[in-house]
């Protein structure tokens, strides 16, 4: 079974369907990328995962099901980094990051250095409160503090929106080196596809809540669905 | 003018103490806890019960108050709170309700009228010339070490940055592995706790009576409106002017003016600065 699997996931929001039997997989080690342009689904996807949403199907972390919650799901090794960071803003950077420690108290010391590794800036303004940082720099934060609780897959919620171009590539070397150095899983959703298909391995096309197209970078690359779920046409 | 200054910060102790509970709730949870009062008064008649009536000692009185108010807390979170979660305007009436009902139950308990709860420590002291009692000294003291305790509590604790962040960005602290219902439920017992203690010594302080929920519940009130929410050194600050406000008017001006102040500050707060002297608008 693969390190993550979804099987025939639909989400609601009340008696909106936003999710359609999304199937979907992920290898350990694996970087993949959600793509899909604005309502497309993929926040859904990703809440549902934390379990913060009213889902039907199954998703299996290392071979068991997740249904504990977001709780249980961080305690089970999912980092999560939201699309609106989700920070807590009148929190130092430091108290944000130490937040994320709640459940891994133990690795506190060894996390931490590891997210001063990643991101410099953070340990030279870890007293400062994240209300008055950049788009970029609560980036970093959000990501620190996904780290902090130990996972061993990461999922972020597009990555790049809002970022300027430098800060893009910083995050995607980050991203990179989260994986490659300390072997972490990684799935991230993107409207950038550019971005998504020079970090990501894989690639699912979602589009109006389900699943259109997936397969390798190389496989999609001119793949007319791709445009379709993008532009429609 | 030194008495004033000495009744004043002894006042605005227990003022302090009364209201950071309440501001407890009002900031992690989003509740306006109109039953805080009641933990007050079941605190002060439990203290009366257990320490006057059968002659525990008077820490023992302390902490079983202390005990039953966070148990009241608690029940009151799991029972009232969560069935009616996300109704706000349900919950703070059903709170007020429920103050009436504590209220007829300790009516029905001890009595209607009055009763005069002794001294927790005795006698009386002279500082730089003015008189005070050895029992409001106490009660600031222990006020301030609460204060403190917390204080550290919420900034330096893991627990406490859970609440901290719960009060913050409820995603953000589930995304992170805390409960927030979890965290509710302890800010509930915290809550209870400190009300409970307060009402001991707010009991000492005044007298014990069915109807005493009603004044600090004011008094509370005057703290959030004031000095607004997620802050414990705002609730110590504004705490300290209507202390002085108080002591103020009754020295100077007249004994029957003592809260209006009080209820002036509120409006004026209201209408100029509505998310409070040092509360912050919150980010979406």
């Amino acid at each position: 079974m693969a390190f993550l699997s979804i099987e025939n996931l639909n989400a609601f929001y009340g008696k909106a369907q936003a999710l359609h039997d999304v199937s979907l997989s992920c290898e350990k080690g694996e970087i993949i990328a959600v793509i899909g342009a604005n309502g497309a689904g993929k926040s859904t996807l990703l809440d549902s995962i934390m379990g913060l949403t009213k889902t039907t199907g199954t998703i299996s972390f290392d071979g068991t099901p997740l249904n504990g919650g977001p709780a249980a799901a961080v305690e089970r090794g999912i980092g999560y980094g939201p699309e609106r960071f989700n920070l807590f803003p009148y929190m130092s950077v430091y108290d944000n990051l130490m937040v994320g420690a709640f459940t891994a108290r133990n690795d506190i010391e060894k996390n931490l250095a590891a997210v001063f590794r990643l991101f410099p800036r953070l340990e030279e303004r870890q007293a400062q409160e994240t209300s008055t940082q950049s788009g970029g720099e609560r980036q970093m934060v959000s990501l620190g503090r996904a780290l902090m609780t130990s996972p061993r897959l990461l999922i972020v919620d597009e990555p790049t929106i809002g970022l300027a171009p430098k800060v893009c590539t910083e995050i995607a070397a980050a991203l990179r080196r989260l994986r490659d150095d300390m072997g972490l899983t990684i799935l991230i959703t993107e409207q950038n596809a550019n971005f998504a298909m020079t970090l990501a391995e894989r690639l699912y096309v979602l589009e109006a809540g389900a699943v259109r197209a997936t397969g390798t970078v190389d496989e999609l690359r001119d793949d007319p669905r791709l445009l379709e779920a993008y532009f429609g046409h | 003018m030194l008495q004033i200054i000495i009744q004043g910060l002894l006042l605005s102790g227990l003022y302090a103490l009364i209201a950071v509970g309440f501001t407890l709730i009002f900031s992690v949870g989003r509740v306006l806890n109109l039953a805080y009062g009641a933990y007050l008064m079941i605190g002060g008649y439990a203290f009366f019960f257990f320490s006057q009536q059968l002659g525990l000692p008077i820490l023992l009185g302390v902490i079983l108050a202390g005990v039953l108010g966070c148990l009241a807390g608690l029940l009151k979170y799991r029972l009232l709170v969560i069935p009616l979660k996300g109704d706000h305007v349900a919950i703070e009436i059903s709170t007020l309700i429920l103050a009436v009902v504590i209220q007829a139950g300790i009516v029905l308990l001890f009595g209607d009228s009055p009763k005069v709860l002794l001294p927790i420590v005795p006698g009386v002291t002279q500082i730089a010339g003015a008189s005070v009692t050895f029992n409001i000294l106490t009660a600031t003291l222990v006020s301030w070490a609460i204060l403190i305790s917390l204080y550290l509590f919420i900034k330096k604790t893991h627990l406490g940055r859970a609440m901290q962040a719960v009060s913050m960005d409820k995603k953000g602290a589930a995304i992170s592995g805390v409960n927030p219902d979890h965290i509710n439920m302890l800010t509930w017992g915290i809550s209870g706790t400190l009300g409970a203690v307060a009402g001991v010594f707010f009991a000492s302080y005044t007298q014990l009576s069915p109807s005493m929920w009603v004044a600090p519940l004011i008094i509370a009130v005057a703290v959030v409106i004031v000095g607004g929410i997620g802050s414990i050194i705002g609730t110590l600050i504004v705490a300290h002017i209507i202390g002085f406000m108080e002591v103020i008017a009754v020295a100077e001006i007249a004994p029957e003016l003592r809260g209006v102040f009080t209820m002036l500050l509120i409006i004026a707060v209201l209408i100029i600065r509505p998310q409070g002297l040092f509360g912050r608008e919150e980010i979406q």
